[in-house]
């Protein structure tokens, strides 16, 4: 909506006013009906399969952990009892006093070598753009999706959508997570529209897509 | 949202469908909507691309030409006709274009946003708005020796 307030939107002839005068149209008959009969057809739904995990829970996974307890218990006491004897059997182990050392100096390389909060927001929305123009580019020139990958691509950019409205939110700092969001689902959507033009026979360049 | 699909569509009954579809999505993911923001922006969104989706099914009926893009600088007949007659002269255009019309006028859209929005390149929305505003000015009011076929419907 950049160029809403351009003169050259503003068409001398006034058909955007027009337009917009226009009543707004209602259906003949409400659709919440419908709607309501579907989303408790899915809440039954829901709360049968909510039941379904619940029982789980409650019942069939102590009963899972008893029996692999169980089993655990078995082998051990086998394989002590057939097990020959090892002459260097200790020498597999790692001290602990080594073990704890190799972690520490691991945890300070993490330290050292992870980048800052803000690159990795700047390297997220680097990908994200990189991502968009990929997809823009190919967009016009790829052939349209269609069935249930039109469906599955519309998905994808309602939650695009989404995560938009979300990132535009006034905050003190910008959300990584929310950025991490982002890149992922367009990063759905590059390999569904690659994946497509693949399998129709399309000519696709993959650079971008590994940048 | 209903009128957005309407006039996108340009038949009700898909319009209903649209609002349907759109609202059980909008109550599935409602639970990942934080507050922070808008809502109604969301809520549009979908609606227009769920309007989008179906007008890119049935895009292949229409043609989709990049041509004609005629700019008339005159005064339009809309704006001493009455809603109904530009409403019936909208629902005489092609679907796309209509889309691409109302998108550009009312919800504001730019011709590149306009472009990515249907898949097709930014000439070819320069060239229906052009083409669209052409063709509601020939239905509204129409050159001089043809009998526009509302005034013959009302007559």
């Amino acid at each position: 909506m950049s160029d809403r307030n351009r003169q050259l939107n503003r068409a001398p002839w006034d058909l955007a006013e027009a337009l917009r005068a226009l009543p707004l149209q209602a259906p003949d008959h409400s659709a919440w009906p419908e709607l309501a009969e579907k989303l408790s057809l899915e809440s039954g739904v829901q709360d049968h399969e909510s039941k379904r995990s619940a029982r789980i829970r409650r019942f069939v996974v102590p009963a899972a952990l008893a029996a692999a307890l169980a089993c655990v218990f078995l082998v051990a006491y086998h394989a002590r009892d057939s097990r020959p004897p090892v002459a260097g059997a200790a020498t597999a182990t790692v001290s602990p006093l080594a073990a704890s050392s190799s972690l520490n100096s691991a945890k300070v390389d993490n330290v050292h070598n992870a980048p800052s909060r803000a690159e990795q927001l700047a390297a997220l929305q680097q990908r994200s753009q990189a991502l968009e123009s990929w997809l823009q580019e190919t967009g016009s020139a790829a052939m349209p999706l269609q069935g249930q990958d039109l469906a599955a691509a519309t998905e994808i950019e309602n939650l695009i959508g989404l995560v938009d409205v979300e990132l535009s939110a006034p905050r003190e700092l910008p959300d990584a997570n929310l950025w991490q969001r982002r890149v992922a689902l367009l990063e759905d959507l590059s390999a569904l529209r690659y994946s497509y033009q693949l399998a129709a026979g399309g000519r696709v360049t993959a650079a971008s897509m590994t940048n | 949202m209903y009128t957005l699909a309407l006039r996108l569509l340009g038949d009700g009954e898909s319009a209903r469908d649209v609002l349907h579809d759109a609202m059980l999505k909008v109550f599935q993911r409602i639970a990942t909507f934080r507050g922070e923001s808008p809502f109604w922006g969301w809520l549009r969104q979908i609606a227009l691309n769920e309007a989008l989706m179906r007008l890119r099914q049935h895009d292949r009926a229409e043609s989709s030409g990049e041509i004609d893009a005629f700019v008339d600088d005159a005064p339009g007949p809309w704006a001493h006709a009455d809603a109904g007659t530009l409403e019936r002269a909208l629902a005489r255009l092609p679907a796309l274009t209509r889309s691409v019309l109302w998108l550009y006028h009312v919800e504001g859209y730019s011709h590149p946003e306009i472009a990515g929005l249907v898949g097709k390149s930014v000439s070819f929305s320069k060239s229906q708005v052009a083409r669209g505003t052409q063709r509601l000015r020939e239905i509204i009011d129409p050159p001089s020796g043809t009998v526009s076929c509302l005034i013959a419907t009302a007559n």
